[in-house]
């Protein structure tokens, strides 16, 4: 049985045994890259559940809506995934006798900027995963082609550390070796390096792109307020104008919000329309918070307490010294 | 029929920018946008679409109404500086036709002065796509990716050179513009834009079925329809943000008591705040009601008061963009299979 058809059973047995009264999984579309959340209350829907190499969306966040109008939400959930339900936890958005946890352990997702590049959009018709390579299906003659995974991966799926889930109540397959095959932090220190003007003119540029869509906030598991600040009207604290102070500001008090608790998914990244590298910023500042705090990594251990929710005596006095 | 050889077009573009603003779809890292020419821009006319549509160069995200200032109790007023001419080079079909579903919008007496300054001075220079992406559903909507009805200059891609077919007075004018750079074609090459336009005008439309839609939403508000869609949706605005179509502005204030601006903002149906009233009551209070306006207006609203057009021209920026993938697609044939008082009506 493929993990399409392990999916599908095993929601449709959750909703006939009342275990749960919603499934939230994904489904598939049309173009081989689609795979959008799916919400199943009826055990008939869930023929329509679909495995991919695409099935990026983090399904975490949708408790926090779903959750007001269901008892128990069982909800499939990759490594990265299990992370953002550690930190919907830990900031008790969640109950976790609310949810009902189907692992899938993943070994890396596929990157369709990266098949376009290679000419390969046009006509392919699907990707499925097979050991080390993606199985491509081609329109036409060729019909099919197998290609080294590596090549195609998204780069947050090079960089990951957790492929498999770190939370569950039941796990579909075998769980995955997979060795991390790039340093996250590699990035960081390559911009911390340049001078400060470089640096400034490198993030004005990134960031003057921002269209303010909020889609970074949006699909982020730690950004779970019940409202946000840049929601609120009166008083106003960020200017709706198309500016590029207003877009640093945006962009920066985000990233300090969510300091210590970003649980390094790479989703605003993946989500952001622009192509601004969002985790650059995250990123140094998990590395800023490891060299202050010690190591820490957000959204392992739901019961730790996070770097800057504590204080200890011990703590660097901050301003004054640096 | 007259020609461009490809190799003079940085020659081009030098002696457009002397006279005008100009405006080509220039390469940033990983995105093309449309940006003001300078000497050494990276232009990319070989990708079909740039990720932001061009209609903020009619209309911008953010722009100065007015600004005031008072000093000892005297107030006084500045107008926002009118615009100057420009060309928007490299526009595509469906870009251009979006243009034209915007016009009706900004003209309505009384007129938007602002877009209507900016439209008149406004010289669209499109090329015709060749080979359309795969999210490109624009000829469901009766656009010909080769040809753009609304251009002032239409230019075929024929290689190393693009023909040159001014279509308006507008058009003419940059022609002149262009003088000698301009050759005469060959023979050869109005052969080849003839078996172009036969290719393309034998080329299967997109099999996308517009066909009843707008019709059947008429009596689709409360169709159990939006459930299956809304769910999934983030709220963000990326949708409407990236649509050529997408108008929807805001106005706000920026400054203190003594001296400040008065600017207008596009702004979002996805937005929480935009059906907000003073008064605290929200009309939208939920995904489940913004997904259906964003639909609803595109599909239904719109057509209803402009001789049933589609306020979409099937780009496909938002198919490719939603991270969530809400497809309109998706959603025109899903609305498509609905029989009219059929069953769901009334959820």
């Amino acid at each position: 049985m493929n993990l399409t058809e392990k999916m599908r059973q095993e929601a449709a047995q959750i909703l006939e045994s009342k275990e749960a009264d919603l499934v939230i999984g994904w489904g598939g579309g049309e173009y081989y890259w689609q795979s959008p959340p799916l919400f199943l209350e009826d055990a008939a829907g869930a023929a329509e559940l679909a495995f991919s190499p695409f099935i990026v969306n983090n399904l975490a966040k949708y408790l926090l809506e779903e959750l007001e109008s269901h008892e128990k939400a069982a909800l499939f959930v990759k490594g990265c995934d299990t992370r953002g339900i550690n930190r919907l936890l830990q900031d008790h958005r969640i109950q976790r006798e609310a949810v009902l946890l189907i692992g899938v352990p993943c070994a890396g997702l596929a990157d369709r900027e990266k098949l376009k590049a290679a000419g390969y959009d046009a006509g392919l018709l699907q990707v499925e995963r097979q050991g080390d390579s993606f199985i491509l299906t081609l329109e036409g003659e060729e019909g099919a082609r197998e290609v080294p995974a590596g090549e195609f991966l998204l780069d947050k799926c090079l960089e990951c550390r957790y492929p498999n889930p770190l939370v569950y109540d039941r796990l579909l397959g075998e769980e995955v070796q997979k060795p991390r095959e790039r340093d996250p932090m590699a990035r960081v220190r390559e911009v911390q390096k340049k001078p400060v003007d470089e640096k400034y003119a490198y993030w004005q540029e990134k960031l003057s792109r921002c269209i303010r869509c909020y889609a970074c906030r949006n699909v982020c598991p730690a950004c779970n307020c019940r409202e946000c600040i840049f929601d609120q009207n009166a008083p106003r604290w960020v200017g709706k104008a198309n500016q590029l102070s207003e877009k640093q500001n945006y962009n920066i008090i985000r990233s300090f919000h969510i300091a210590g608790r970003c649980i390094d998914c790479g989703e605003c990244q993946r989500a952001c329309p622009m192509d601004i590298p969002l985790m650059e910023i995250n990123r140094k500042i998990i590395q800023d918070l490891t060299e202050l705090y010690g190591e820490y990594e957000a959204g392992i251990d739901p019961t730790d307490v996070p770097p800057l929710g504590t204080y200890r005596a011990e703590d660097p006095a901050g301003f004054s010294e640096r | 029929m007259k020609k461009i050889d490809k190799s003079k077009l940085e020659d081009l573009w030098g002696r457009l920018a002397a006279e005008q603003d100009l405006f080509l779809p220039v390469q940033q890292d990983s995105v093309v946008n449309f940006a003001l020419w300078q000497e050494g821009s990276r232009v990319n006319l070989e990708a079909v679409n740039s990720l932001l549509p061009p209609k903020d160069l009619l209309f911008p995200q953010s722009e100065k109404i007015f600004s005031y200032k008072r000093r000892e109790g005297e107030l006084s007023f500045e107008e926002a500086p009118g615009s100057g001419p420009q060309v928007i080079f490299g526009i595509r079909p469906c870009d251009v036709r979006s243009i034209e579903l915007l016009d009706p919008v900004f003209f309505k007496e009384p007129a938007d002065t602002f877009y209507k300054n900016r439209r008149e001075q406004t010289t669209l220079v499109s090329i015709g796509c060749l080979e359309p992406d795969t999210t490109c559903f624009c000829t469901a909507f009766g656009i010909q990716p080769l040809d753009a009805e609304g251009a002032d200059v239409m230019l075929y891609d024929m290689g190393t050179a693009y023909l040159v077919s001014p279509r308006t007075e507008k058009g003419e004018k940059l022609a002149e513009e262009m003088g000698e750079l301009l050759e005469e074609a060959a023979g050869a090459e109005e052969e080849g834009l003839q078996q172009q336009q036969e290719a393309a005008a034998s080329a299967q439309e997109h099999g996308l079925d517009l066909d009843g839609v707008f019709e059947k939403l008429n009596d689709m508000f409360d169709h159990c329809i939006w459930e299956k869609f809304y769910r999934r949706c983030l709220a963000c605005g990326t949708c409407t943000y990236l649509c050529p179509t997408c108008h929807c502005f805001d106005i706000q204030d920026d400054g203190s008591p003594e001296e400040g601006q008065r600017f207008r903002c596009w702004d979002s149906c996805m937005y929480e705040d935009y059906t907000h009233m003073g008064h605290g009551h929200n009309p939208r209070p939920g995904r489940r009601e913004r997904v259906r306006n964003r639909f609803m207006h595109k599909l239904n609203y719109f057509p209803k008061d402009h001789d049933g057009v589609y306020h979409c021209v099937g780009c496909g920026r938002c198919v490719q963009k939603c991270p969530v993938n809400l497809d309109i697609m998706q959603v025109i044939e899903e609305i498509g299979k609905e029989g009219v008082g059929g069953e769901g009506h009334d959820r």
